[in-house]
């Protein structure tokens, strides 16, 4: 047990014996100094450890042999020495990334950097005001002359405005201490308190505040710290960024006590906008370490606008530590990692960054970092948010609310951009240099202490049930054995999704189950194509099997925590799918920017949820509560992204297309159906309880719309990947529709659907990933007559899009049978229509697919192909027994269903035997079975007897009125084969959508740009930003 | 009911509509010989087509799929019939109505043009997928007013079973849908037109442009087989016309009459009209019709 005060005496004597020190060799000097900073980090951890876990009461250090407030007192308690842990390691660790450059540099350096460390240990115990000040110019001087170190103009322009800037700051701070001091005749902060300022006495507790508040980097008024990011070393920036920051804030956690509600207030705002518009102004930026430090000017601005709303509300004291604690060590940690890096890979351009593709290791953490900063779950950034949202929510600032969203979008955004330029980059010939030990320690051990972190938070704040880390575990497994043959890993794979899927899943007749067989079975069979690759690359498996856990664990998620924790985790695996293909940097920044758009919809959403009984999955117990409006609306939306409803459309066509080729069926047949799950979820407690609204009736619409909407868009795509990713959103219009009936007969058709849509989407793709395999090209026009070649894919092809389109006497037919019924029983007759169009529609691409690639001529080119590899075949052959097996026994499927949907309405069907009567009329799927056999069989009999003298020639043996076509390359019709549909459709086929979307992502940018013209780079124009905006912020609060 | 009775019945069945559709295919072609001035072949000239087409020494396949497309386009032929009942109350020509309803009738015609668009495809022949785009593109547009004009009747007799629809329409000719729900019935006569693909909807076959259409590479037997569906097939048409529309048929007498009357619709405007474009003629169905047959529904829901 060593007195803390030891660490500052230590860490002051030493910087000034350093030089002394130094004499005797650097050598020494670096001993002693790494020696002070490693004691530093293990008195505090010591403490720490007390306060933490031994619950030792807050410790008082007086000085000079006197109490306070006759002398300066320091004071550290558990968050003392947590924030204090956490800055001296960063201090420490940083050390060692810069260990290279200490040994080269000045003494000085080594001297200025353990006296920053001080300023910083000092702050944050201290508990005098004056002192305060004191150990901010300390921290000021010592980071400006740190800056000043890396020897280049724009370091030496940077650091002056930092010091000038700092000196400002400081300036009113020390005003507000006179004030503070004149109105309460003291400086102790126990000593002082809120009831010593009444009417102008407020201007001391104000320009305390606002100095401490400029320290913080307040948008606009940053414009000075934000040269230095781009232009020091990294390894100081980092504790710039992080430690300085770090002790900053806490002087303010300090101070709040003093400051009245209106303060409060205002500074929330403040510290929001500054959240949104860095971020705003941030995907402007392609300077790595500008990036980062706009980043890090929005985390603060996040993290005081938490402090400042939690203490205005008197929020529970583990709500606001998980909150602002939270988005502290994801920002610290995430912060420090990205530094770090910044200063390993040496690029100041981001497009650049693809040379940390030669370092895979430094790649992944890079990646860890990024999602870690983006406040995805498992990281502690995730947890502070959604516990926020609850807050924000609950005290009905939706402003706040929805300013928080739009600024961690932002902010995804320009990471996850980052990582697709890192990952997709032209790669050049350049290497990176060899990365030094000491560089990579300092983000190895934050990463472990991340992972901690985010795991102690999994388990014992929200207490998780094991499977929901099993997503995690399934990325961590597949690492850790990615030495093994890509083959072996896919049959482990299918084996671990069995057994998931065996021992986790009920097996009662339900919803659940329903969806279990979706994806979990679905997912089994669909792992099998993958066996094909000679060559996975890394993580293929992991990110795979993460998202197959991810759709089950929503399945069987108890909490809407854990629902959502596991919508996140599904997210980010398909993300990464994604960008795994070739061409994938821009549909996976759409994908991502889109998902979690819904995401934060969906979050928002559960913001406003009433709290659920904990006993059981929550799909099953949703019944019991009643679902407020606004939750219902903003969850739908979230939803209708993920399913790719009309305006939310545009991500599809770019995700499909460019994922690889085996990976889009588990997205058209799988992924896809976890929106309709989250639909059905919010419909069940909409049936159960009575509604104020009817949403459902214009969600009916929006599915009608998508449904007609998707089938034009893939009658004109020559890519065939496009045209089915449009085809997708076609069907999930309907059933979308089918679910917004709220009906016995609706659902019925709805699931019906779901079941036909995974099996016919998942043997089409998987075939059709055998012709891309074997063609090389997605644009259908470069086929064609490949039946002779391909037969089994095309038969494949057949039966799905017979499936699809819904003619008897496959599957297809039981769906539109059902949905029409439902439809018109239910009383929406122009929807019916609709679909009558859309199912009509659908015709056309369908041929368009079929007649493109297998019918016609063939190419040249493709004479010597085989048919698809084996692996693509199996499970095409499994999904078409499955088709052809509730084709001709429909009972398979509608018993079952009648039963699940039973338990929502009273059934409105009657099945008897083969023949199922709704009200409206009936359908004998056994029979028409039959009766098709025959009539097909008949004329086939009667031709083949009647015909025996066929001879069969090649398909270019054709002939036009007395002339020969020249070659089959010119002769096979299929380049934009509907144009004179498309004439036809005149102004309806521009594309609104995407303008609109291509609007508002340039009027984002054009935003940016804007605000982005305020940073001139002018030092006087900065100190200008400071005091206008202290000056505005002093009339907004009324002072 | 045994079902050797009922597949017997059946034959005797389709051979009547067979035949009768044929005859009145050969009248048609009179018809317009004489719209046009000529003098025309007899009335019995499809047989002969079909006879002659049958009798020819070479037959050319290009593949399994194309020998099946025709195979296709009669079973849809024969399906849809089949899933018609025909004469009201006759045991004879109620088919094999039991199986399903007016849903199942509309997707079995899909059935056929499906099977025959791909066996077309087959063929190689350029004209024969142009034909079929155009002939895909145009029925999803006269398919949109006359599932309309189904979606209105259904809501009227509040079944889809049409022996149900037919039922509701016996007692005097004022309990036809002309008369109870005229609107859809213009809907539905009007995409009856681009159904039949007469002029000025005869985008499909074409002859100046796309000689034929998609049946351009068929021969012999396979076209001999698609001849014959013509005849079944536009009878089963008809037939389901009249029973949605026109009251039904207690005798064959009445159905001749009816069909044959429904069929002059289309002959006499195909008589009268030049051909469309096929942008022209998505645009026509996907406007006037389309409208009348949504007031058709809004009419018959909601007054």
């Amino acid at each position: 047990m060593v007195n803390p005060i030891y660490i500052i005496i230590l860490s002051l004597l030493a910087g000034f014996l350093l030089s002394i020190f130094d004499k005797g060799g650097r050598k020494l000097s670096l001993t002693v100094f790494y020696s002070v900073l490693t004691f530093n980090v293990f008195v505090i951890a010591d403490w720490f450890y007390r306060f933490a876990i031994l619950g030792v009461s807050t410790l008082t250090i007086n000085t000079a042999g006197f109490s306070a407030p006759l002398s300066i007192n320091l004071q550290l308690g558990m968050l003392e020495s947590f924030v204090l842990l956490f800055a001296n390691l960063a201090g420490l660790l940083s050390a060692i990334y810069l260990i290279k450059k200490f040994k080269e540099s000045k003494i000085s350096s080594l001297i200025l950097y353990l006296i920053l460390i001080m300023g910083v240990n000092g702050l944050v115990m201290t508990r005098d005001l004056f002192n305060m000040f004191v150990f901010l110019e300390i921290l000021s001087i010592s980071t400006f002359a740190l800056t000043i170190l890396t020897k280049n103009k724009k370091s030496l322009s940077a650091g002056f405005k930092y010091m000038i800037a700092g000196g400002v700051a400081s300036t009113f701070f020390l005003l507000g201490v006179i004030f503070v001091y004149y109105f309460s005749g003291n400086l102790n902060l126990e000593f002082i308190s809120s009831n010593d300022f009444t009417n102008y006495g407020l201007i001391g507790v104000f320009l305390l505040a606002i100095g401490i508040f400029i320290e913080l980097k307040p948008f606009p008024a940053n414009g000075w710290a934000l040269d230095v990011y781009e232009s020091v070393n990294s390894g100081i920036v980092a504790i710039i960024a992080v430690v300085n920051s770090a002790a900053i804030i806490f002087v303010l956690y300090k101070i709040l006590p003093l400051l009245p509600t209106v303060y409060l207030s205002v500074f929330t705002g403040m510290g929001i906008v500054t959240y949104i518009f860095s971020n705003l102004v941030g995907i402007r930026q392609s300077n790595p370490k500008r990036l980062l430090g706009y980043s890090s000017v929005a985390q603060m601005g996040l993290l005081a606008a938490s402090l400042f709303y939690t203490t205005k509300l008197g929020v529970s004291q583990n709500i606001s530590f998980l909150i602002a604690g939270g988005i502290f060590i994801n920002h610290f940690i995430a912060k420090a990692l990205l530094f770090w890096i910044a200063g390993i890979v040496k690029k100041n351009n981001i497009k650049d960054w693809s040379v940390l593709r030669n370092n895979i290791p430094l790649l992944i953490l890079f990646g860890i970092s990024l999602l870690a900063l983006s406040g995805l779950p498992p990281f502690p950034g995730f947890w502070a948010k959604w516990e926020m949202v609850k807050v924000f929510v609950g005290s009905k600032y939706y402003i706040g609310l929805s300013a928080i969203l739009v600024g961690s979008l932002l902010e995804a955004f320009y990471l996850f951009r980052w990582f697709g330029y890192t990952t997709k980059n032209k790669l050049n010939k350049e290497t990176m240099e060899q990365v030094q030990f000491s560089q990579i320690f300092p983000i190895i051990v934050f990463v472990l202490i991340l992972f901690f972190t985010s795991f102690w938070i999994m388990t014992n704040v929200y207490s998780l049930n094991y499977f929901n880390y099993l997503p995690l575990v399934a990325i961590f497994g597949m690492f850790l054995i990615s030495f093994l043959r890509s083959k072996v890993k896919a049959i482990i794979s299918i084996a671990a999704v069995v057994l998931y899927g065996y021992f986790l899943f009920p097996l009662g007749m339900s919803i659940q189950l329903l969806f279990g067989i979706i994806f979990i079975i679905g997912s089994g069979i669909v792992i099998i194509s993958t066996i094909n690759r000679k060559n996975t690359g890394k993580g293929f498996y992991g990110f795979l099997l993460m998202m197959i856990f991810g759709m089950g664990n929503l399945i069987i998620a108890e909490s809407f925590l854990a629902f959502f924790i596991n919508w996140e985790f599904m997210t980010i695996a398909a993300y990464l799918l994604i960008l795994r293909g070739k061409r994938a940097k821009i549909p996976a920044i759409v994908f991502i920017t889109f998902s979690l758009a819904g995401a934060y919809f969906i979050l928002a959403g559960f913001g406003y949820m009433p709290n659920i009984a904990n006993n059981g999955a929550i799909i099953n117990t949703i019944g019991t509560i009643k679902i407020p409006l606004m939750a219902m609306i903003l969850m739908i939306i979230g939803f209708l992204v993920k399913s790719a409803s009309f305006g939310a459309h545009i991500w599809i066509p770019g995700a499909y297309a460019e994922a690889e080729d085996d990976v889009t069926p588990f997205f058209s047949s799988m992924f896809s159906k976890t929106g309709i799950f989250g639909i059905i979820l919010l419909a069940i407690s909409f049936i159960k309880q009575t509604p104020d609204f009817d949403l459902f009736y214009w969600l009916g619409w929006l599915g009608a719309i998508s449904a007609i909407v998707g089938a034009f868009l893939a009658t004109f795509q020559e890519d065939v990947k496009k045209l089915m990713a449009y085809s997708s959103m076609s069907q999930l219009g309907y059933i979308i529709v089918s679910i917004s009936l709220l009906s016995h007969l609706g659902w019925i058709s709805g699931l019906y659907l779901t079941l036909n849509h995974f099996m016919f989407k998942a043997m089409i793709f998987i075939a059709i990933a055998g012709v891309i395999y074997r063609t090389g090209t997605r644009q259908m026009y470069k086929m064609g007559g490949l039946i002779k070649k391909m037969p089994l894919s095309f038969i494949t092809v057949l039966i799905g899009i017979i499936a699809i389109s819904g003619v008897p006497p496959l599957s297809g037919f039981g769906s539109k049978w059902l949905l029409y019924n439902s439809l018109i029983e239910k009383g929406w007759f122009l929807q019916a229509g609709v679909f009558f169009f859309a199912s009509a529609v659908s015709f056309l691409y369908l041929y368009r697919m079929i007649h493109s690639i297998f019918l016609g001529q063939m190419k040249y080119e493709h004479q010597n192909i085989k048919e698809s590899p084996i692996w693509y075949l199996i499970p095409q052959v499994i999904f078409i027994i499955g088709i052809m097996a509730i084709s001709m026994y429909p009972n398979l499927i509608i018993q079952p269903l009648n039963t699940i949907v039973g338990n929502y309405f009273n059934s409105s069907i009657v099945i008897d035997g083969y023949n199922v009567t709704s009200s409206l009329g009936y359908w004998n799927g056994n029979m028409v079975m039959y009766v098709t056999m025959g009539v097909f069989a008949v004329p086939l009999i009667l031709l083949l007897l009647i015909n025996g003298r066929t001879q069969t020639v090649k398909q270019f043996n054709i002939v036009y009125a007395a002339e020969r076509p020249e070659s089959p390359q010119t002769t096979h019709f299929a380049h934009n084969m509907f144009s004179h549909y498309y004439k036809a459709l005149g102004g309806l086929t521009k594309p609104r959508i995407q303008s609109f979307w291509n609007y508002v992502s340039e009027g984002t940018n054009s935003l940016a740009g804007l605000f982005r013209q305020i940073y001139s780079g002018n030092g006087q124009t900065y100190i200008l930003h400071i005091i206008l905006y202290i000056v505005a912020i002093y009339f907004i609060m009324g002072v | 009911m045994d079902i050797m009775i009922k597949i017997f019945y059946a034959i005797i069945s389709i051979i009547v509509a067979t035949v009768y559709g044929l005859t009145l295919g050969g009248i048609v072609r009179k018809i317009y010989a004489r719209a046009h001035g000529r003098f025309g072949p007899p009335v019995w000239q499809p047989f002969l087509d079909i006879i002659k087409t049958h009798g020819k020494r070479v037959s050319i396949s290009h593949g399994i799929m194309f020998y099946l497309g025709p195979v296709f386009r009669f079973a849809g032929g024969l399906g849809t019939y089949l899933f018609i009942p025909v004469i009201f109350g006759s045991a004879i020509f109620s088919n094999f109505s039991i199986a399903g309803d007016l849903l199942l009738v509309m997707y079995f015609i899909f059935f056929g043009q499906l099977g025959m668009a791909l066996g077309a495809g087959e063929g190689g022949h350029p004209y024969s997928p142009i034909g079929i785009a155009r002939g895909l593109s145009q029925m999803t547009s006269f398919e949109v007013p006359f599932a309309l004009s189904v979606i209105a009747i259904a809501i009227q007799y509040n079944t889809l079973n049409i022996t149900t629809i037919v039922a509701a329409q016996q007692g005097g000719i004022t309990n036809w849908t002309l008369f109870t729900n005229p609107l859809a019935v213009i809907a539905a006569m009007i995409s009856l037109l681009g159904m039949n693909m007469h002029s000025p909807f005869s985008i499909v076959l074409a002859p100046q442009e796309i000689p034929i259409g998609p049946p351009i590479e068929m021969n012999s037997s396979f076209l001999a087989t698609l001849q014959t569906n013509r005849g079944l097939f536009a009878a089963a048409k008809l037939v389901l016309f009249m029973n949605l529309y026109f009251g039904g048929a207690t005798n064959l007498l009445i159905m001749v009459i009816k069909t044959f009357l429904i069929y002059m619709f289309s002959v006499f405007v195909g008589a009268a009209f030049p051909r469309f474009r096929p942008e022209q003629s998505m645009r026509f169905f996907l406007k006037w019709p389309t409208i009348i047959g949504i007031v058709a529904i809004i009419f018959i829901a909601y007054f």
